[in-house]
């Protein structure tokens, strides 16, 4: 069969891709169009670090072949970043300190974003429970909980 | 070795004519979170592969007294369904998030222990499989499917499409018993339901406790029959030592949460009565 084309919609652009059979949609987001904020962290779906939304549901890319998601739409945190600066979610994870080394960080913004989707006002049990596949190994995850919480309060704000 | 096709069949017959054509070298794949991390790590190399994302086996339909859900429907939509809390329930507790929006039913049911927790939750319920393959479709009872650890009684030209449940089986209880409250290989699982135990993580497959079953017959659920029970059922598991629990340590937590699992399910029981 060799490679194979296939189509996806990401961040609203339509992108055609010449991909390998299997290829996992980690490595195509990163290596093949340069998206370095999907991470290959453990390649076992045990890290979350690589998450991304697949029709706007977390998924774990480094564990999905990019074949299986043709045609579907595909966010990573390049689609959500706005040139204005920082978006609510992501000065929440400043003000609060969600972060240390960074590694973990688009994954957990990305779980962030389709929590708040789902659930605009999330209990901490809510926030802990959705944060329970991606591992940050710096923060002890309180800041991460605390980013959120606010991320979650300033967005009611707004609506306000 | 690179993998040379990625099949995507998009229907059933279509899928069975594709393991007809390249038999047990052909690597089937449902959620990909078990099969996926063997391939990126080169523990699996596999030359043909066959994805079932766009079979069409995603569907939960009822059928009078019995649910009927599709081999690829994932944890997130079982988890969503309310006719059968206890799936609900035990879907809701595995892995993470974006794992349970991969992971599907039918192969949760390939999944080596410690790994099965929904497995374990479809034994108590005497789920019943339906397979198929290039002479028709077969049915067989979840207990008789599985022959050892990662074995089965599947044929290499077979494939689970489906799995079905009752839809009357009330009261049960579910814990899943790890090392941390959440996204955690379990200790031990345990399902109960009226007359039936389900162990998981602690044999070469999910398992019935058979003998303990054969205590609660006698009778009431009282403390005494529970006991009883839990101490059977620790004596005829199977555990195995790896890198979250030992087989000495697993053992002594299935006679502690078989007999928290009764407790809950007698309560339960009463409740109903009441």
């Amino acid at each position: 069969m060799g490679s194979v084309v296939i189509n996806l919609n990401l961040a609203g652009r339509e992108v055609e891709l010449l991909v390998k059979p299997l290829a996992t949609l980690q490595s195509v987001l990163r290596n093949q169009l340069g998206l370095t904020s999907v991470k290959e962290g453990c390649r076992q779906g045990g890290c979350g670090s690589c998450t991304v939304l697949i029709d706007g549901e977390p998924m774990m890319s480094c564990l999905l072949p990019v074949q299986d998601v043709a045609g579907r739409t595909v966010t990573t945190m390049e689609g959500l970043n706005s040139p204005e600066g920082p978006t609510p979610i992501q000065q929440a994870f400043l003000d609060h300190h969600g972060y240390q080394c960074g590694y973990c960080t688009p994954g957990m913004e990305i779980v962030t974003t389709a929590l708040l989707e789902h659930n605009p006002q999330p209990t901490r049990d809510q926030i802990v429970e959705a944060l329970a596949g991606n591992v940050c190994r710096c923060t002890g995850y309180q800041p991460i909980v605390a980013s959120i919480a606010a991320a979650a309060a300033s967005a009611g704000e707004e609506v306000r | 070795m690179t993998v040379a096709n990625y099949f995507q069949p998009e229907s059933v017959p279509e899928a069975i004519g594709l393991l007809a054509d390249h038999g047990p070298e052909l690597l089937v794949i449902a959620g990909g979170t078990i099969a996926m991390p063997l391939i990126n790590e080169g523990i699996s190399l596999p030359s043909q592969v066959m994805g079932l994302r766009r079979a069409g086996l995603d569907g939960i339909n009822l059928d009078g007294y019995t649910m009927r859900i599709g081999a690829m429907v994932t944890l997130t939509r079982l988890g969503e369904q309310y006719h059968v809390p206890l799936l609900a329930t035990d879907a809701g507790r595995i892995a993470g998030w974006s794992i349970r929006n991969m992971a599907t039913v039918g192969g949760n049911i390939f999944a080596p222990p410690p790994a099965g927790d929904l497995a374990t939750a479809l034994l108590a319920l005497d789920a019943r499989l339906t397979i198929s393959g290039a002479h028709g479709e077969r049915e067989l009872a979840l207990a008789d499917f599985w022959t050892g650890f990662m074995t089965t009684s599947l044929e290499p030209d077979e494939l689970l499409t489906s799995i079905s449940v009752p839809l009357d089986v009330e009261p049960s209880a579910f814990i899943k018993f790890g090392r941390k409250q959440a996204n955690t290989p379990s200790v031990v699982t345990v399902a109960v339901t009226a007359g039936r135990i389900a162990l998981g993580a602690v044999g070469p497959h999910p398992i019935r406790a058979r003998q303990a079953e054969t205590v609660l017959a006698a009778g009431l659920l009282d403390r005494a029959t529970i006991a009883t029970a839990a101490d059977a059922a620790a004596a005829e598991c199977d555990p195995a030592t790896d890198a979250i629990a030992t087989d000495w340590y697993r053992r002594r937590m299935v006679r502690v949460m078989v007999e928290r699992a009764l407790t809950e399910l007698a309560a339960k029981s009463k409740g109903k009565e009441a």
